[in-house]
């Protein structure tokens, strides 16, 4: 299932941020911690030698003012600290001694070492406790003391105090990752405001997303999806109508063979044999609006030429003027051909299609034996080719909607399939060529393909023709 | 009765106007939406067969500017656009039915029957005068019974003055209603139609206003 894995990899943006921020909070607040411990625990220890030296200092001055004090004291101290509830006062174990080593008196519990001892602290061990020791001697070194603290009490105190530290920061922490959650979850609720809307949307629903709370970082996805939905929007409305107008297109011979048919069941003799004659007709207008639909619909997805090649726009406007006299025996055609033999690169069976569209196009348009000019020109490095006439011309306002799909002209009668002008203009766009029409100004109408540049260069134009056919 | 045909496509007006004309009618085909303002300014028509898409003019504006004159003609639309708001706006235009193509012809010709009757002021589908009656459906004709064959024409006469039973038709508006564009009217054809239907039905059957018309007789 590799798809489902795939998605599994996708990271969540908020659990990305979450994890992140947190493990960072966490990492803070742990090196924070275990500072704030070592602090503590090193105060806690200097403060505790600093009572052991008071103690040793005491104890001196009490021993150099009068060595019979002594006789008592230990007796005393040890009423005196009969409570040891309080932590930071453990209890305090001496030896104090001559300057000679002879011992003058010791607490009960003292460890039995030598007074000799170099002066300072020293960490030591003694019937398997571990104790801190003091050696001090009087300023005039006629006596001496050693004070001892329990390790083990010493610890337990310095651990009370460091704990203390450190439990306001082991406090905050989970409040201070909620708050990390809760203000993410904020923070990106826009974008999720963003997804739900998208996600509720119907197929049908293509409005612009509203971009006023979307926040500055998704404020270009929303643009950028917005304007995919106009342009989908656009495409869809084009393809709707575009289906409307084949409909409609379609409707109209098949209505057309259905009436016939109705009045050809009522009727008899000549009656008859019209309504059939029409019955042909409708099914060949048919015929002609779906071979038009299915080009337009195999034209629109090409990207480029389906058959690119060399070919001579002479010999194609040539060809174009002959089918039409073998089509058009019952008219009366008057078709002229100007053209030079023009070599151009393009596609020869598309082109055909577009002069046999004009063609059409102006025969359909104009009363009959109207004059109609099929030309080819290379000029200024521009090559043109297109169809003339002298008719009546197109109104004014119908020039520009012309080569719109099913749109047929105002004045025009419903004959053709409205969608000439509109598979012309796609082929001109295929070649990379503009679709031009205009109401000529000594009267008529031209449409044609123009294209900028186009090789070859102009050494290889033939000499001009022109020939007037029929 | 005479009806105007408003439809731009050659192929299918031939062939409605052909289905129209077996039904009776009388059918003036126009095929642009100008040349059928024009025409219902002019002429006086049964009913009107009016296509939405239409060169020069749109079928609806047609339609908003008969209705903008006060026109009551009974109008199909007959139309390829088939969607419920095409048809909404068509009948809120001033239409009295809509019926989209592809379409079955007999179907259009009732349609047009049963408008034609109700802008008549009649509900029932057959008309009806002394002992006379008349279905439109079947172009039967009965006197106390008895089926009276008529022609065309004569059949048209007497449909004409039995939807304005209480009216004086004048011999114009007979004709109006009668003849479409083109066709040949003989100087005295109403009178001769007149003469026909009197021997058919009765010579009081229909009585003469001198100077004004004609008018369906009190018998009975």
């Amino acid at each position: 299932m590799p798809k489902s894995l795939q998605c599994a990899r996708v990271q969540s943006l908020r659990w990305r941020l979450l994890r992140t921020i947190c493990i960072a909070a966490l990492l803070g607040m742990a090196f924070t911690g275990m500072l704030s411990y070592w602090q503590a625990q090193h105060e806690a220890e200097e403060l505790m030698d600093g009572h052991l030296a008071q103690s040793a200092r005491l104890l001196l001055a009490l021993v150099s003012d009068n060595e019979s004090h002594l006789a008592d004291l230990a007796e005393r101290l040890a009423t005196a600290r009969s409570d040891q509830s309080n932590l930071y006062e453990p209890p305090l174990e001496f030896q104090i001694g001559r300057a000679d080593g002879s011992l003058l008196l010791r607490s009960e519990q003292a460890p039995s070492t030598p007074l000799s001892m170099t002066a300072g602290y020293t960490d030591v061990e003694h019937d398997g406790d571990a104790w801190r020791m003091l050696n001090m001697a009087s300023s005039s070194g006629d006596y001496r003391v050693q004070v001892w603290q329990s390790m083990t009490l010493r610890d337990r105190a310095a651990l009370e105090v460091a704990g203390q530290a450190v439990l306001p920061i082991a406090l905050m922490s989970p409040l201070l990752l909620a708050l990390i959650y809760a203000s993410i979850r904020r923070s990106l609720k826009p974008l999720d405001d963003l997804a739900a809307d998208v996600a509720a949307r119907s197929p049908e629903n293509l409005q612009p997303l509203a971009n006023r709370n979307a926040p500055a970082e998704a404020q270009p996805l929303v643009a950028a999806l917005n304007r995919l939905l106009f342009r989908l929007r656009d495409t869809l409305d084009n393809e709707r109508r575009f289906t409307a107008d084949a409909a409609h297109e379609l409707r109209t011979p098949l209505s057309i063979v259905k009436v016939q048919a109705q009045v050809a069941q009522l009727c008899a003799g000549n009656d008859r044999q019209h309504a059939l004659a029409q019955i042909v007709a409708g099914a060949d207008r048919a015929a002609r609006v779906l071979e038009q639909l299915l080009r337009l619909a195999r034209l629109d997805p090409l990207t480029g030429l389906p058959n690119p090649g060399g070919l001579d726009l002479c010999q194609l406007l040539r060809q174009a003027v002959a089918d039409t006299r073998e089509r058009e025996t019952a008219r009366p055609l008057r078709l002229q051909l100007c053209a030079p033999s023009l070599l151009i690169e393009g596609d020869a069976e598309l082109l055909q299609i577009v002069v046999r569209n004009l063609l059409d196009n102006a025969l359909r348009y104009t009363p009959p034996a109207t004059a109609i000019t099929l030309f080819a020109r290379q000029r200024d490095g521009e090559t043109t080719i297109g169809v003339a006439d002298d008719g009546p011309g197109v109104a004014e306002e119908d020039l520009p909607r012309l080569v719109e799909r099913f749109y047929r002209g105002r004045e025009a009668g419903a004959e053709g399939s409205g969608l000439g002008l509109a598979i012309v203009q796609r082929i001109a766009e295929l070649h990379g060529a503009r679709f031009e029409v205009e109401n000529l100004a000594a009267g008529g109408f031209e449409a044609r393909l123009r294209w900028r540049r186009l090789s070859p260069p102009p050494a290889t134009v033939a000499v001009r023709e022109r020939e007037a056919i029929s | 009765m005479r009806i105007l045909l408003v439809e731009d496509d050659d192929l299918l007006g031939d062939g409605i106007r052909a289905g129209l004309r077996l039904a009776d009618y009388a059918v003036d085909w126009v095929r642009d939406g100008e040349a059928a303002r024009l025409a219902l300014l002019d002429h006086v028509y049964h009913a009107c067969v009016l296509d939405l898409g239409l060169p020069k003019r749109d079928g609806l504006s047609v339609l908003r500017d008969l209705r903008a004159r006060g026109q009551q003609l009974p109008v199909l639309i007959l139309t390829a656009r088939d969607s419920s708001a095409d048809k909404i706006a068509g009948l809120d235009a001033g239409a009295d039915d809509y019926l989209t193509k592809p379409f079955d012809l007999p179907e259009l010709q009732a349609r047009l029957r049963a408008l034609i009757r109700r802008a008549g002021g009649a509900a029932a589908p057959t008309l009806e005068h002394a002992d006379v009656v008349l279905e439109p459906a079947s172009k039967r004709v009965t006197l106390a019974g008895q089926p009276v064959s008529l022609s065309a024409r004569e059949y048209a006469l007497l449909h004409d003055l039995l939807s304005h039973k209480t009216h004086i038709r004048t011999r114009s508006q007979l004709e109006e209603s009668l003849y479409a564009w083109g066709e040949e009217t003989g100087s005295n054809t109403v009178e001769v139609y007149i003469h026909h239907l009197r021997k058919k039905l009765g010579a009081d059957f229909i009585r003469t206003v001198r100077g004004l018309g004609y008018q369906l007789g009190d018998r009975g």
